[in-house]
């Protein structure tokens, strides 16, 4: 009974803002502009809450987005830090119990986004009036509809100390098998983005993927045998810049803020290959009707061209606009892929797949890890 | 003359005034209800633990969907059995185990001679002294304290440095087993010596200086006569340092650069990183279940230490 | 001093000395607590060092143990200087005011303990351990623990552990002060039997002027860090040294007064008016200087207001203040108004004259000129 309820209230709501679309469009006003446009627009929330990861990726959230959201709307937007593995479970609460979420919106990596569109925790967002001039990139891969809108894409390059690499940039995964490197290297401590093109290293091929993975646990024993490092997204930029590692399999954002406090760091994608992969932004379900309509709202907002060019500068990842300028730095950069020829180059990876086997993938490679 | 009543302050009167109060409402016939009422914040909180175990029980059955991410709605044992059977755990279990005994023994080793001069000292400054460097560590968290050491040992760090002074190159001094140990050992220090403190006071003076004229040096006075007598001290303090050890978090996480993990890291990982808190749930109990044991064993072999409190000693 | 005649012999020989003491003090901070005292103690006497809280006296012990090293002078035992000698390197058995028992041990294994600890044959610690457990008494006792015995059990353990590895010395830090009243004597009786069965040399601390008097060979009275007099128990009753001695010891009357006449061992003073005829006991006295006459409690006698009290060469009248009954004996506070209204106490142990005053009644004392001690003040 209540889903009818919700469905139909959705129509209604799809209406509205395709209409709203239209109407802004018509007046040759941003979408934003639209609200000023309409009087009836749902009541205001003082301030919604959008969870984000802390460091330099809240720091170009809240200049490309948050701010110009809040001055066009009014609404203050208030970041919350709680790390994406935390909220999950509080949000999968939230909505189990029929509570309002603890949240507006969640900055979540695709993978671990679509887990809470599996569960059903996520509203649809394919009424935001922004996507029809998005490219392919943000659709989400194998989910009905868009519980969840992907905004940018990124890739877990080799990021590498051009001083402990004097015969020049390292061309293969298998470069991090160098004895020099014994305990100077740093993986993902789930191993994420190290997976894919350790199974190519490892000899394997991607078709296999997920039915035959031993070459890639083949080839992360032998780095394990290396000693690395496992960390999360801060750990890499510290670790860097404290001269503990000389290379590791990160995304290329950590390495460029290291870059940028003066650390001289450079990036490849070696010959295997490098996990490509996205990001995108999500509502949970449970949210009061107006809150919801302006946590779309600033989705929506994310996906202007103004709001991407400014918010991915700071990230350095391509965005899902086209005609996006590339950061001066970034130009025909391997992290920042923008042709066809540069993605031939990157492994993706069905987020489908990769949901459904994320946990074995991760067990087995905490098991060689840890041994 | 005036009244006497006069004579007593304020307070006295409001405190009358209070107890007659009492007695209307709680009758002196309920007296001996008392003490069962003043227990009944200990029973409910226990009775919410013992809730929240029972719930930790249920999820532990049941397994994780990866095509809708709910929990199995039918029981199973399958969570136990990858439990025990996957060498990932049996690798963190052992760690965790060796590591906490480790640390515990270096632990005593190095509170025992810090909390004996704290009490024995016949200066009152060397005692403040000692007591306020204990309790400083407290008001720092032990996050603080640990990212304190990847700054102190890094291979930019201040040991390092001082080691490069004298033609060392930089070492790993992180991201280690030991590292681990270290951090933990300095985390349960403050905690070793408050609970090995009062064990020692209570050791007479008299009882060393009796060993002495009787023939002991200090080794066989302590061999013989302090440390049997610290054994209660010894015991609580153990269990105490044993068991946060073993279920310590953030220390592994911080200086075990992400390869020296811990029981309750493997848990926060079910938990938080693959959503499986069906496999999170049975981790959590198969701790429960070991430092259960490990207390049991220790309560049989040594007693319950300071920590039996009205039990005479046998 | 001097006064009474001395029994014992000047010097002893030498290596009949236990323990010399030579001018040692023991300065804490600007606390003196000993002020260079001297004695030397003949093997196999029990000698008690009597004083009040704070007179030095377990300083002094405690010297003797090597538990602090004095600040000036040398300790011998033996003939052997002993500074240097840590507690444990000393031949000397120790009995604690708390007793200091193991509480961790049975009492065999509390007296096996020394044994131990001194490398003693092991083969021969459980027969020697049974041995002095039936020394004092608590044969049978050993497998107990000490918190299974009472306080006298723990006593006798307490000293069967200072003595079964036959100590040079045996030290007694004021071990009976807790016990009651009746279990005290008992115990003192109970050292002194085991002293004179081992034939151990003994230093025996305490406040207790009765204790001290009954178990000991000699006494050393100490006041204020210093050695006040060194006698027989006898001597340093029936002659104290000086008035603090005499206050000490017994229950002493102090008459002042000033010095009007000094002829030989007798001197008179003048009190209130009154001469009264005294024992000169104490060389510093000199004509015309203030004094302190001293009559012991037991040397004065009462009797009726008009009675007779024959043959006493001193004879005041008084008014009974007040009579207390201790069952052997009757204290009378007497206000003798003639001597500026002094309140003195007197014993009467006379079953026959028990209770013959009462509060008020008017009433004659009498003492003879020999048992008044004259001290310069």
């Amino acid at each position: 009974m209540s889903h009818d309820k919700l469905s139909s209230m959705q129509i209604r709501r799809r209406t509205l803002l395709a209409s709203m679309a239209a109407a802004g469009a018509s007046a040759g006003l941003s979408t934003l502009g639209v609200s000023r446009a309409f009087a009836q627009e749902p009541e205001k929330p003082a301030e919604i809450i959008v969870r984000a990861w802390g460091g330099s990726w809240v720091d170009a959230l809240k200049a490309g987005v948050s701010d110009s959201f809040t001055k066009a709307t009014g609404i203050a937007v208030r970041h919350d830090l709680t790390e994406d593995n935390e909220i999950q479970p509080k949000v999968w609460a939230a909505v189990a119990q029929k509570r309002v979420p603890p949240i507006h919106v969640n900055w979540d990596t695709t993978t671990n986004a679509t887990k809470s569109a599996l569960r059903g925790v996520t509203e649809d967002l394919s009424d935001l009036p922004n996507l029809k001039d998005t490219t392919e990139l943000a659709k989400p891969v194998g989910l009905d509809g868009y519980p969840i809108v992907n905004t940018y894409g990124y890739v877990y390059v080799l990021a590498y100390r051009p001083s402990a690499f004097p015969n020049g940039a390292p061309k293969s995964w298998k470069d991090l098998l160098d004895p020099k490197l014994k305990g100077r290297i740093a993986l993902y401590n789930d191993g994420i983005g190290f997976h894919f093109p350790a199974q190519v290293a490892g000899g394997g091929k991607l078709e296999d993927i997920p039915g035959n993975m031993q070459p890639a646990w083949d080839f992360i024993s032998k780095i394990k045998e290396q000693q690395p490092l496992l960390g999360e997204d801060p750990d890499f930029t510290t670790w860097f810049q404290k001269g503990e590692i000389d290379a590791a399999c990160t995304i290329s954002t950590n390495a460029r803020e290291a870059k940028k406090n003066g650390i001289e760091l450079a990036w490849v994608v070696p010959e295997e290959g490098a996990k490509f992969d996205t990001d995108g932004l999500w509502i949970p379900k449970g949210l009061p009707e107006n809150e919801l309509y302006w946590a779309k709202q600033y989705i929506n907002h994310a996906l202007t061209r103004e709001a991407q060019q400014v918010w991915l500068d700071g990230l350095g990842l391509p965005g899902v606009v086209p005609g996006l300028t590339p950061p001066a730095d970034l130009v025909d950069d391997p992290s920042y892929p923008v042709t066809e020829e540069a993605f031939e180059h990157l492994i993706r990876i069905s987020s489908k797949v990769q949901v459904e086997n994320e946990s074995q993938w991760f067990a087995k490679f905490k098991e060689i890890m840890q041994g | 003359m005036r009244t006497p009543r006069a004579a007593y302050p304020v307070t006295w009167r409001v405190m009358d005034m209070l107890e007659r109060l009492a007695a209307a409402v709680w009758p002196s016939s309920f007296q001996r209800g008392l003490p069962y009422l003043m227990l009944l914040p200990a029973i409910v909180l226990v009775g919410l633990l013992v809730l929240g175990l029972v719930q930790i029980g249920d999820t532990s059955l049941r397994v994780l969907d990866t095509s809708t991410f709910l929990m199995s709605e039918d029981y199973t044992l399958a969570n136990y059995q990858r439990v025990l059977t996957e060498n990932f755990f049996a690798t963190v279990a052992g760690r965790s185990l060796m590591g906490s005994l480790i640390v515990t023994a270096i632990t005593l080793l190095f509170a025992f001679p810090y909390a004996y001069l704290m009490v024995r000292t016949p200066s009152s400054a060397l005692r403040k002294f000692l007591l306020v460097a204990l309790f400083l560590p407290f008001f720092i968290g032990q996050v603080v304290r640990a990212y304190g050491w990847l700054i102190i040992l890094g291979n930019q760090g201040m040991v390092n440095e001082a080691l490069g002074l004298v033609g060392v190159p930089p070492m790993r001094l992180l991201y280690n087993y030991p590292a681990v140990l270290f951090g933990l050992v300095q985390y349960m220090l403050p905690f070793a010596v408050l609970m090995l403190a009062p064990a020692l006071t209570a050791i007479p003076n008299e009882l060393e200086a009796a060993a002495a004229s009787l023939g002991a040096g200090w080794v066989r006075t302590f061999r013989y006569v302090v440390l049997p007598l610290s054994r209660p001290g010894l015991v609580g303090a153990g269990l105490v340092v044993v068991t946060l050890s073993l279920t310590d978090f953030a220390i592994p996480a911080i200086l075990g650069g992400g390869t020296q993990d811990f029981i309750a890291n493997a848990i926060y990982d079910q938990f938080f990183r693959t959503s499986d808190q069906g496999l999170g749930a049975t981790l959590s109990l198969m701790l429960v279940a070991v430092g259960s044991i490990l207390v049991g064993v220790v309560f049989m072999l040594f007693g319950a230490g300071t920590l039996a409190m009205g039990e005479t000693r046998k | 001093m001097g006064v009474v005649d001395a029994v014992q012999p000047a010097v002893e020989p030498r290596d009949r000395i236990a323990v010399s003491v030579k001018d040692v003090s023991m300065v804490f901070g600007n606390v003196h607590a000993v002020r260079s005292a001297s004695f030397d103690l003949p093997k196999g006497r029990f000698l008690t060092i009597l004083g009040p809280s704070g007179s030095g006296k377990t300083t002094l012990l405690r010297m003797i143990a090597g538990f602090d090293r004095p600040t000036g002078g040398e300790i011998f035992i033996n003939g052997q200087p002993v500074s240097a000698v840590p507690p444990h390197g000393r031949a000397i058995g120790m009995v604690f005011q708390k007793l200091a028992l193991f509480p961790h041990m049975t009492a065999a294994e509390n007296v096996a303990f020394p044994l131990k600890m001194r490398r003693h044959d092991a083969r021969g610690i459980p027969e020697k351990v049974e041995r002095y457990l039936d020394l004092v008494r608590l044969g049978g006792y050993g497998s107990r623990r000490i918190n299974e015995l009472s306080g006298g059990q723990q006593q006798r353990v307490a000293i069967a552990r200072a003595l079964v590895f036959e100590p040079d010395l045996l030290l007694l830090d004021e071990p009976l002060a807790a016990l009651d009243r009746k279990l005290r004597e008992e115990m003192q009786l109970e050292f002194r039997r085991i002293q004179k069965e081992l034939g151990v040399t003994t230093i025996n601390v305490t406040h207790d002027q009765r204790e001290a008097l009954v178990v000991s060979d000699e006494i050393i009275v100490m006041n204020g860090g210093s050695i006040q007099q060194k006698a027989r128990p006898v001597d340093a009753y029936r002659a104290p040294s000086n008035a603090f001695v005499a206050n000490f010891i017994g229950v002493t009357n102090f008459v002042e007064g000033r010095v009007v006449e000094l002829a030989g061992s007798r001197a008179t003073i003048e009190a209130n008016g009154l001469h009264l005829a005294g024992l000169a006991a104490d060389a510093t006295l000199a004509g015309g200087k203030p004094c302190a006459g001293a009559v012991r409690a037991e040397q004065i006698r009462v009797a009726p207001k008009d009675g007779h009290l024959d043959g006493l060469e001193t004879v005041v009248d008084g008014l009974v203040v007040d009579c207390i009954f201790e069952g052997e004996r009757v204290v009378y506070e007497i206000r003798v108004p003639r001597l500026g209204g002094v309140l003195m106490r007197v014993f009467d142990h006379d079953p026959e004259s028990h209770l013959q005053f009462g509060p008020g009644d008017a009433v004659r004392l009498g003492w003879n000129a020999r048992d008044m001690h004259v001290f310069a003040k």
